[in-house]
């Protein structure tokens, strides 16, 4: 799988772009995140970290303008 | 380096030479073109200098200062984003239906004063307010305008700030709906079209949660394919003798139908319904503002409306009121937006890298969001005058057929027949268009215009209907994220008269400030559709207004970190806009109220049905509620213009006591951390 590695790293990014300008929860980050800041904490599931994000953003303050 | 200069210089030349050619060609068409490279050229060099002063001059910008995304890092809302990124994500949040509206209701003063307003209006103002407070709440670990407001200037000042955004919610929500039917009524494709907005999202909202848990992107692929094959799917039921009935419905109705959906998804789970439409809308709009921006540029259109009405003088069909203030506040979003003091002070400043990427964020993205402005500027501008008036004039004023239609508009000296009136409707596929205010409508037909000019002829109606959905469906999601925000605005404020009223997750609580808040914006929504002057004419204004004082608040906010940091000889780049800003909307707030004319000023319109009633030529039940509602609205807009001079007058008495030593000039900035960023 060598060959292509340069390319899902290319995708990786692509798609972390999107998610990140839509406002969209971000998995694959959030571990990256949790492994390097907190190794000695669990990690969750990317169900419990969806539902997790999803509250956060909707529970205060606007996100989006008129 | 002097490779750079000349291009500089280039940018400068040629805004230059559009703003020249826009000044001589008078009384000819012009093509878009020059008005395009004016607005971007002038972009470009305020961009180049103006703000890099602001950057560093002004707010000291300083690299090594890490950010709160560096030391808050949680992976989560305080994520490190490179500049490009976060662009894109600050300008999905910021652009909205305002850009668009605004804008093409103030063509009816032809293109040059909108022209002018949003492109030195963003430079000078709207641009700026979107930076300090960028640069406020990114020094301040990403706090809300509301708590910089409350600990800058005091609790008062931070509990009016609330109580103003609260306010201004409950009218935007109000008046973008009222767009929305103003778009949809009698109309069996757009409402289809729209109605089969919610299955998706909620079919989106299972995947994401249930079957596919965290899937974002491939549910949002589903949902944009699902929602243009019901584009596509509209035309059929438009067509069909049998399902068409099913899909028609009066304005009143769709109006409780929004209601009836505001309530729903606010207190429905956010994963169902509200999350996945946010989504959506935020791919629909990047993807549509691309696509206009582009068609733009190929077909390049010449502008038919003149570069100045007669309507200057106030006596305009689409609003009433002179070219100042009305044109100041018509357009709000595009030149300067209160709004975006919440979201330049929301998720953004929590994923900033470095903090002179803020220049880029808040003064750039605002920029981008002024161009989207200019844009709905030309979609406007390119209808024929006789067609533009046709869709934006009241119907009350065109009278009911499109004979009696052409009759008005050659009495306002622009030609149109009936033939092309009818003509046109057909070619989007609509019975008529006829009095369809609120912007959304007419720039549907000039994005269609465009649209099929550059990606197919032919296909006219299906871009219209393209444009009515995107427009429909941002709003709609406007319209659940804000009930939703005013929801939890109103539970904080009840909370503090009674505790367990605070609870977001008690359901009594989240069921009666929902209700509440639907109650407000659904009030004036009906009293929009039920107006006969067709309700854009009255509540319109009210918005520019409100939202225009929130960006008095923002700004006043803004000199206050400005002096207290120490920078009081440039708190003139926020103060010079204030100045402006409040003379602009006091001025248009006093006239909508106390005005002699009856079709500007609320209480001389109450005086005028009283006296209809007392005549016998209106009915008493229907007057009497039209003279509570103009009441109400005088009362708001003076509420309005109230609590904005009590946080003006809070902020200066706060800005003397720094001025002159009797309270030190320490602003509450997080401490400087050196960052551990390489370069």
């Amino acid at each position: 799988m060598a060959p292509f590695a340069p390319l899902r790293v290319t995708a990786r990014l692509v798609l972390t772009t999107i998610k990140r300008i839509a406002g969209m929860p971000d998995y694959e980050a959030y571990l990256d995140h949790l492994r390097r800041r907190h190794p000695e904490r669990p990690l969750p599931s990317e169900r419990e970290f969806y539902d997790e994000f999803v509250r956060a953003r909707y529970s205060d303050g606007p996100t989006r303008c008129c | 380096m002097h490779l750079r200069s000349l291009l500089w210089l280039v940018a400068g030349l040629a805004g230059a030479a559009g703003w020249g050619v826009l000044a001589l060609h008078r009384g000819e068409t012009i093509n878009a073109a020059w008005l395009v490279l004016a607005a971007v050229g002038t972009y470009l060099v305020a961009f180049r200098f103006y703000s890099r002063f602001l950057a560093e001059r002004v707010f000291g910008l300083d690299d090594r200062r890490a950010t709160p995304a560096e030391r808050l890092a949680n992976g989560r809302d305080f994520v490190p984003t490179s500049r490009w990124v976060l662009f894109g994500h600050h300008f999905a949040a910021i652009a909205g239906a305002g850009p668009l509206v605004g804008p093409v209701l103030a063509a009816q003063f032809g293109y040059l004063p909108g022209t002018l307003w949003i492109v030195f209006g963003v430079v000078l103002a709207g641009a700026v307010q979107d930076f300090v407070i960028l640069f406020g709440s990114m020094r301040r670990d990403g706090k809300s305008l509301g708590q910089m407001a409350k600990e800058e200037t005091g609790p008062i000042t931070g509990l009016l700030a609330m109580v103003a955004v609260l306010a201004i919610m409950i009218i935007l929500l109000a008046v973008l709906a009222l767009v929305v039917v103003n778009a949809l009524k009698d109309s069996p494709w757009g409402v289809f079209t729209i109605l089969c907005t919610i299955p998706i999202a909620i079919l989106m909202g299972f995947w994401m949660k249930i079957w596919r848990p965290g899937r974002t992107l491939e549910a949002s692929l589903a949902g944009v394919l699902l929602l243009l094959l019901a584009l596509v799917g509209g035309r059929y039921v438009a067509e069909s003798a049998v399902l068409a009935p099913y899909f028609t419905y009066s304005g009143l109705t769709i109006a409780y139908g929004i209601i009836a959906y505001g309530f729903i998804a606010s207190v429905m789970p956010v994963w169902m319904l509200l999350c996945p439409r946010d989504y959506l809308s935020t791919f629909m709009k990047i993807g549509t503002i691309l696509l206009l921006a582009l068609g733009i540029l190929i077909v390049l259109p010449p502008l038919r409306m003149p570069a100045v009405t007669q309507f200057v003088d106030g006596t305009g069909p689409v609003f009433a009121g002179k070219l100042f203030p009305f044109a100041f506040i018509t357009i709000a979003c595009g030149a300067i937006s209160g709004f975006h003091a919440l979201v330049a002070s929301g998720t953004t400043p929590k994923m900033l890298v470095r903090e002179s990427d803020a220049r880029y964020i808040g003064y750039g993205g605002m920029l981008m969001e002024s161009f989207v402005a200019i844009m709905a500027l030309c979609a406007a501008a390119l209808l024929d005058p006789g067609i533009y008036f046709a869709i934006n004039a009241p119907l009350a004023t065109l009278g009911g057929s499109a004979e009696a239609a052409a009759e008005v508009i050659r009495g306002w000296g622009f030609t149109v027949t009936p033939a092309q009136l009818t003509s046109l409707a057909a070619d989007v596929g609509e019975k008529t268009l006829l009095g369809r205010a609120g912007g959304a409508p007419s720039l549907a037909v000039g994005m269609a215009v465009i649209l099929s000019g550059a990606f197919g002829q032919g296909l006219m109606a299906l871009w219209y209907h393209f444009a009515i959905m995107f427009e429909a469906l941002f709003i709609l999601t406007t319209v659940d994220t804000g009930t939703r925000v005013g929801r939890f605005m109103l539970q904080e404020l009840a909370g503090q008269l009674w505790t367990p009223l605070g609870r977001t997750s008690w359901y009594p609580s989240t069921i009666l400030a929902s209700a509440a808040v639907v109650a407000g914006w659904g009030y004036f929504l009906v009293q929009g559709v039920t107006d006969p002057l067709g309700g854009i004419n009255s509540l319109w204004p009210l918005f520019g207004i409100s939202n225009q004082l929130l960006a008095s608040v923002a700004l006043c906010v803004g000199t206050t970190l400005l002096i207290k940091g120490g920078k009081a000889r440039y708190a003139w780049v926020t103060l010079a806009p204030l100045v402006w800003v409040l003379a602009v909307t006091l001025t248009a707030g006093w006239q909508k109220v106390f005005a002699d004319d009856p079709r500007l000023g609320f209480l001389s319109h109450a005086a005028l049905t009283a006296r209809q009633i007392a005549s016998g030529a209106m009915d008493p039940a229907r007057g009497a509620r039209l003279i509570f509602n103009d009441r109400l609205d005088a009362v708001v807009a003076l509420a309005f213009m109230l609590v904005t001079l009590l946080v003006v007058l809070a902020s200066a008495r706060e800005w003397i006591l720094v001025l002159t030593r009797r309270r030190p000039a320490v602003a509450k900035e997080s401490p400087f951390v050196e960052t551990a960023y390489a370069g």
